[in-house]
C-alpha cells in the first residue's frame, strides 16, 4: 500500500513536471544521516542532500560566495546585534503551504527550543536570542552579541527554512522520515541505510531542476561505491568516499571523470608547546623546514592537496595569501636544531590516528625526513574517538600530534579560536594572552575587511610562533560519469543539483 | 524430558544475557556518543554535551539502559538510534529480513554445489576425482571472502556489467554476495558429505541394495543420501548461525543493508541503542538455532536427555 501510494505520488509528479525536466541521478553518499529534519545531525552527508531539499535565508554555493537565499535583502543593524531580513515573496513549500515570516520564526524558536536541544545544531545558533516578525515578508534577528559568521551558517543545516503547520500537523517523529522544504527537489521515499529519492520541484524560485529524478544511495566502502560508478549503478560519487589510492582507478575509465577542488579540511602536526624539545621556537621551525611537504603532496597525495604555511586553505575566510610556507631546507633545520641545543637522536613521539591510512603514509615520510636531520620520531596509532576525547584534551600527546580539522562555515574563526585560545579543548598546550586578545577583538566585529586583516593576522602570529607544521589542504574529491553535465564540485560537500543535467 | 529443556533454555538465556553485556558494557569504553554527534560542530560547549547526553539516556544508570534494551525484545520498542534518532525497531526490522534472506541463499548455493561434489568424491575415493574435489575445497577453505567478492565485482560488474555490484534489488543482486558466502560453506560441507557417505556406502543396507542389482544412480540418491541427510541438516542448522554472525564482511562489501552493515555503522557512530539490540537479536536467533538442535537431538537420542 505505501509503495503503491510512494509509486503513484512519483508518477504524479513525474507527469507535472515541464518536459524538459527528464532523465534521473543516482548519487553515492557515504553515509545516512538517519533522519531528514535539518537540526537532527551535524553530518556533511546530511547536508548533500538537504541542500537540495530546503533553503536557508542565505545561499553559499560553490564558488564560496554568500548571496540571497531565501532572504532577498539583509540589513545589519544596531552594531551587529539586530539583522532585519526582507523575504522572498511567493515562495511556497513542497506541501503548498507559503513560506513567511512565521515560518522563519517558527523555525528558529524551534531550533532554539526544546526540540533543537535535543540535537548539535543548537549550539551553533546561539548568538541568535529570538526572531522577530515585523511582517509577513520582513522579520528582525536580536542576537546576543555580534556573530560575524551567522549570516553564512543561516545558508544551511540547522538554519534551513522548515514548515510550521506541515511539522504541527505531522508531528516531529513523520518529519524526520518525510521531509518538506522549500528546495529545488520534493521528498519521495526514504529507505534507512538504503537512500532517499527525490523528484524534481517545477515551480523551484531559483530555477526548475534540469533532471527529474534524484536518487542517492548510502553506500560507506569506497571500493563498492567505485564499482558501482564504473558499472553505471551511479554517476556521481561525493565527499568524503575517495580515498587517494582509487585516484587512478577513476582516471583510467574513459566514462568516468575526477572533478576535484580545495576542500574545507586541512591536515597538520601540531607541537607540544609546553614540554620537551618542541617547547623551543626554534626546535618547531627546525621540525617544519626538515619536511619536504612538495614532494609528500605530489607524490603520497597525488597532487589532490596545496601545501599550506597556515591553518586554513585558500578558501577560508581570513586566509592570508602572502604568508609562504616555509622552505624545505635541512640544513638550516639541521643549524637551527644546534643552535636550540638539540643533539642529533633526539625522540620525538607522532600521535595519529589509527584508521586514516593516507595520513599514515604522510606521517611515515614526515618521519624520514625529521631521521635525516637526526631526529629520531616514532609514530603512535590510536583509535580516533580516544586520541580526540582523551589524549590531545588532557594533554597526553607526543611532542608532535595529527590535527585534522575543516568546518563547512570556511571562516577561520572556527579553526583558530579553538585551536589557539587558552582553555580550549583542542589548545591543551598553549597559552597565549596576545593571541588570545586577538581571537576574541575579531568576534564582535560587523565589518568584513576589518575582521578578515585580524583574522590574517592571527593567521600569520602562529606562523612565526611555528604552533604546528602545517602541511596541507585536502581537495575534495568528486567522481562522476561524463554523462553528467553541468556539475560544479562544491567544496563543502553541500551541492545543490538544480543546474546538473544527464544525456 | 522437561528438566532437560527447562536446562537448556536457562543456559540459552544466560548466553543472550552474558554476550549483550559484554558488549554494552564495551562499547561504553570506547568513547562518548555526544561527542560523536557534535563533531565537526564548532562552539560546542560542556552544557551543550550534557543536554544531548540527557536528551539520549546516557544518564541514566548503566544496569537501566542495559535493562531496558533487554525490555525490548518483548516491547518490540527498542529505543531510538543516536544517529538521526529512527527507532531501532524500524531498522532491525527492514535489515534483519535481508540478512536472513542472504543466510539463506547462501545455504542453497552451499547445498547446491556441496551434495554432488561429495557424493561424487566418496564414490571416487582415492581417485583423481576425489583428490581434485580434496584439494579444491581446501583452496575454497582458504580463500579469503572479501578477495572472492572484489573479484567477482571485477568480473560481473564492471567488465561484463551482468551483475549490479551492491544493494539488494532483486534476485540478481543476490548472486555475487550468496556465492561468496556459499563459497566458504561448501569447502567444509563437501566434506561432510564426503565422510558421511563413506560410512553409508560401506553400511550392509547399500551393499544389499545393491544386491538387489538397483541401478547405482538409485541406491546413492535414493538409499544413501537420504541416511546422509540428518548428520548434514543438523550441521547445516548450526551453520545458519555462524552464517548470521559472519556476514559483516560480505554485507559491507556488498553493501547490503542487512544486520552487519547496521552494526558495523553503529559501531564506527558508537550507536549503543542500535549496536545492542543487533547483538542481542543476533545473539538470540544463534542461541535458538543452537537449542533446537539440542532438543531435536534429544528427541532422537534418549540417552542425550539424561546426561
Amino acid at each position: 500500500m505505501k509503495k503503491n501510494f510512494a509509486a503513484t505520488a512519483l508518477a504524479l509528479i513525474l507527469l507535472a513536471a515541464p518536459a524538459y525536466a527528464d532523465g534521473k541521478l543516482t548519487v553515492s553518499s557515504p553515509q545516512d544521516p538517519g533522519s531528514w529534519d535539518p537540526i537532527d545531525t551535524f553530518l556533511v552527508n546530511w547536508a548533500s542532500v538537504g541542500t537540495n531539499i530546503y533553503d536557508g535565508l542565505t545561499y553559499r554555493g560553490p564558488d564560496m560566495e554568500l548571496v540571497p537565499g531565501l532572504a532577498t535583502s539583509w540589513e545589519e543593524l544596531d552594531e551587529g546585534k539586530r539583522i532585519r531580513f526582507t523575504l522572498r515573496e511567493g515562495v511556497a513549500f513542497h506541501n503548498g503551504e507559503p513560506f513567511n515570516a512565521e515560518a522563519v520564526k517558527f523555525t528558529f524558536d524551534r531550533l532554539l527550543g526544546e526540540e533543537g536541544g535535543k540535537g548539535p545544531q543548537q549550539s551553533n545558533y546561539t548568538s541568535i536570542e529570538r526572531v522577530e516578525i515585523i511582517d509577513e515578508l520582513t522579520v528582525d534577528f536580536y542576537l546576543k552579541a555580534a556573530d560575524p559568521v551567522l549570516l553564512t551558517k543561516l545558508a544551511g543545516y540547522g538554519g534551513m527554512i522548515v514548515p510550521p503547520k506541515y511539522v504541527a500537523e505531522v508531528g516531529e517523529e513523520a518529519f524526520n522520515l518525510n521531509p518538506v522544504g522549500t528546495g529545488a527537489f520534493k521528498f519521495v521515499s526514504y529507505s534507512p541505510k538504503v537512500g532517499i529519492v527525490l523528484a524534481a520541484n517545477p515551480d523551484y524560485w531559483g530555477g526548475a531542476p534540469k533532471i527529474a529524478e534524484l536518487e542517492y544511495r548510502f553506500i560507506t566502502e569506497p571500493s563498492t561505491a567505485i564499482a558501482e560508478l564504473q558499472s553505471g549503478g551511479v554517476d556521481l560519487v561525493i565527499p568524503p568516499t575517495i580515498p587517494i589510492g582509487m585516484i587512478p582507478t577513476i582516471k583510467a575509465d574513459s566514462n568516468l571523470e575526477l572533478v576535484t577542488t580545495a576542500g574545507p579540511t586541512v591536515y597538520s602536526l601540531r607541537y607540544n608547546t609546553r614540554d620537551g624539545i618542541t617547547a623551543d621556537e626554534r626546535v618547531r621551525r627546525a621540525l617544519t623546514m626538515a619536511v619536504d611537504r612538495e614532494t609528500i603532496v605530489s607524490s603520497i597525495l597525488g597532487g589532490e592537496a596545496e601545501v599550506i604555511s597556515q591553518l586554513q586553505g585558500s578558501r577560508s575566510f581570513g586566509f592570508d595569501p602572502d604568508l609562504e610556507p616555509l622552505p624545505y631546507d635541512p640544513d638550516a633545520a639541521k643549524a637551527l636544531l644546534e643552535e636550540a641545543g638539540v643533539a642529533p637522536g633526539a625522540q620525538v613521539q607522532i600521535d595519529i590516528r589509527g584508521n586514516d591510512a593516507t595520513f599514515n603514509e604522510v606521517v611515515q615520510a614526515v618521519s624520514a625526513y625529521l631521521s635525516m636531520v637526526g631526529v629520531t620520531a616514532t609514530i603512535q596509532p590510536y583509535e580516533t574517538n580516544v586520541l580526540l576525547n582523551d589524549i590531545i584534551p588532557q594533554g597526553k600527546t607526543g611532542a608532535m600530534f595529527q590535527q585534522s580539522w575543516g568546518g563547512w562555515t570556511f571562516d577561520y574563526d572556527n579553526t583558530a579560536y579553538s585551536m589557539y585560545h587558552s582553555g580550549e579543548k583542542w589548545n591543551p598546550y598553549d597559552s597565549d594572552p596576545e593571541l588570545d586578545a586577538l581571537l576574541e577583538s575579531q568576534r564582535p566585529m560587523t565589518d568584513r575587511a576589518e575582521r578578515e586583516a585580524v583574522l590574517q593576522q592571527i593567521a600569520g602570529y602562529a606562523f612565526e610562533r611555528n604552533l604546528e607544521m602545517p602541511i596541507y589542504n585536502l581537495n575534495a574529491i568528486y567522481a562522476i560519469n561524463t554523462r553528467v553535465k553541468g556539475f560544479e564540485p562544491a567544496p563543502d560537500s553541500r551541492m545543490k543539483l538544480n543546474e546538473v543535467s544527464v544525456d | 524430558m522437561a528438566g532437560f529443556l527447562l536446562k537448556r533454555l536457562l543456559q540459552s538465556i544466560f548466553v543472550v544475557m552474558v554476550v549483550t553485556l559484554v558488549v554494552s558494557l564495551a562499547v561504553r569504553m570506547t568513547g562518548d556518543p555526544a561527542l560523536m554527534i557534535t563533531s565537526g560542530a564548532t562552539n560546542v560547549t560542556e552544557a551543550d554535551l550534557a543536554r544531548i547526553r540527557e536528551g539520549l539516556g546516557l544518564n541514566e544508570p548503566f544496569i537501566w539502559q542495559y535493562l531496558n534494551t533487554l525490555a525490548g525484545l518483548f516491547t518490540w520498542d527498542f529505543g531510538r538510534s543516536f544517529v538521526g534518532g529512527t527507532q531501532v525497531s524500524l531498522l532491525i526490522g527492514s535489515a534483519l529480513p535481508a540478512t536472513l534472506m542472504l543466510a539463506f541463499a547462501s545455504l542453497f548455493v552451499s547445498i547446491l554445489i556441496s551434495i554432488p561434489l561429495g557424493i561424487k568424491a566418496a564414490v571416487s575415493r582415492g581417485k583423481w576425482a576425489d583428490q581434485l574435489i580434496r584439494i579444491l575445497s581446501l583452496v575454497g577453505l582458504s580463500f579469503p571472502n572479501f578477495w572472492l567478492a572484489t573479484m567477482m565485482v571485477l568480473l560481473f560488474s564492471i567488465t561484463l556489467r551482468w551483475l549490479p555490484p551492491s544493494g539488494m534489488n532483486g534476485f540478481a543482486s543476490f548472486i555475487m554476495p550468496a556465492v561468496t558466502m556459499g563459497v566458504i560453506l561448501t569447502a567444509t560441507n563437501v566434506r561432510l558429505v564426503r565422510t558421511t557417505m563413506l560410512e553409508v556406502l560401506n553400511s550392509q543396507y547399500i551393499m544389499v541394495a545393491r544386491a538387489k542389482g538397483l541401478s547405482e544412480r538409485k541406491v546413492l540418491y535414493k538409499h544413501a543420501l537420504r541416511n546422509c541427510a540428518i548428520p548434514l541438516v543438523t550441521y547445516l542448522g548450526l551453520q545458519f548461525g555462524g552464517l548470521l554472525g559472519g556476514v559483516v564482511v560480505v554485507e559491507r562489501v556488498f553493501n547490503w543493508p542487512g544486520m552487519g552493515s547496521l552494526a558495523f555503522d553503529a559501531v564506527s557512530a558508537r550507536d549503543y541503542p542500535v549496536l545492542q539490540s543487533v547483538i542481542m537479536v543476533l545473539s538470540l536467533m544463534i542461541v535458538s538455532v543452537n537449542l533446537l538442535v539440542d532438543i531435536a537431538y534429544g528427541l532422537i537420542d534418549p540417552r542425550i536427555r539424561t546426561e
